[in-house]
């Protein structure tokens, strides 16, 4: 399965991202987004799957990295 | 992995065979990509449609309608389009100039360029081959608009 996702990010102003990956996102999952560390808040279906591709929309939050 | 593998995880070639996906393949070509390099610019005739590989590519637009005559255009960044993703693929459907500037954000980004005619002519020889990538077309398209109005929701309406 091929995820084409969605990633939105809370709290600033944030491009997101839309990327292709081989495994979907999960709850607590660490992601970098450009140059800002984010944790995976929330992970929906978009749009129901066609063929091989699932379409997800995940809502992340700015972490701050442990210095 | 060969540009056909590639091709066949990106949204656009979706429901071709893998033969017909080697057809598409030998039509594009590959070339890398430094941060910063401009992929296309806004306002420039478009020949051409673009499939991300690997690496990260930022969508840009001007503000505003007349150019800064003095001084360097304000852009406003719409998107960031990661593997797989397609871009310039307005320029298949309506043979429009760019309407946004693609800039490389990350070293060694790898995109697969596929020259607008040939794909064109591709799809004008095998109907379900045309078929098949307008309808992902528009799927990829619906998708990039969903993408934008989630974000500008969390935004407060700001893009």
């Amino acid at each position: 399965m091929i995820y084409k996702v969605s990633y939105v990010v809370t709290g600033k102003p944030h491009l997101g991202e839309i990327v292709n990956l081989d495994a979907p996102p999960r709850v607590g999952d660490r992601v970098q987004l450009g140059n800002e560390p984010c944790e995976v808040v929330e992970v929906i279906e978009l749009i129901p799957p066609r063929e091989n591709f699932a379409y997800l929309h995940v809502t992340c939050r700015p972490v701050q990295e442990k210095k | 992995m060969s540009v056909t593998d590639l091709l066949q995880h990106s949204e656009l070639f979706l429901g071709l065979t893998p033969e017909q996906v080697g057809q598409v393949a030998m039509l594009g070509q590959e070339v890398t990509y430094k941060a910063g390099d401009v992929i296309i610019r806004e306002g420039d005739p478009s020949d051409e449609i673009y499939v991300i590989c690997s690496g990260t590519v930022e969508v840009e637009v001007s503000r505003g309608t007349i150019p800064d005559v003095t001084g360097p255009p304000r852009l406003t960044s719409l998107a960031r389009l990661g593997q797989g993703q397609v871009f310039g693929e307005m320029a298949l459907v309506d043979r429009g100039a760019r309407s946004a500037t693609v800039r490389c954000v990350k070293d060694g980004t790898e995109v697969c360029v596929i020259p607008r005619q040939a794909l064109w002519a591709l799809c004008d020889s095998d109907h379900h081959i045309g078929y098949v990538v307008m309808r992902n077309i528009a799927a990829d398209l619906s998708f990039k608009l969903r993408h934008r109005n989630l974000r500008m929701r969390l935004a407060g309406g700001e893009a």
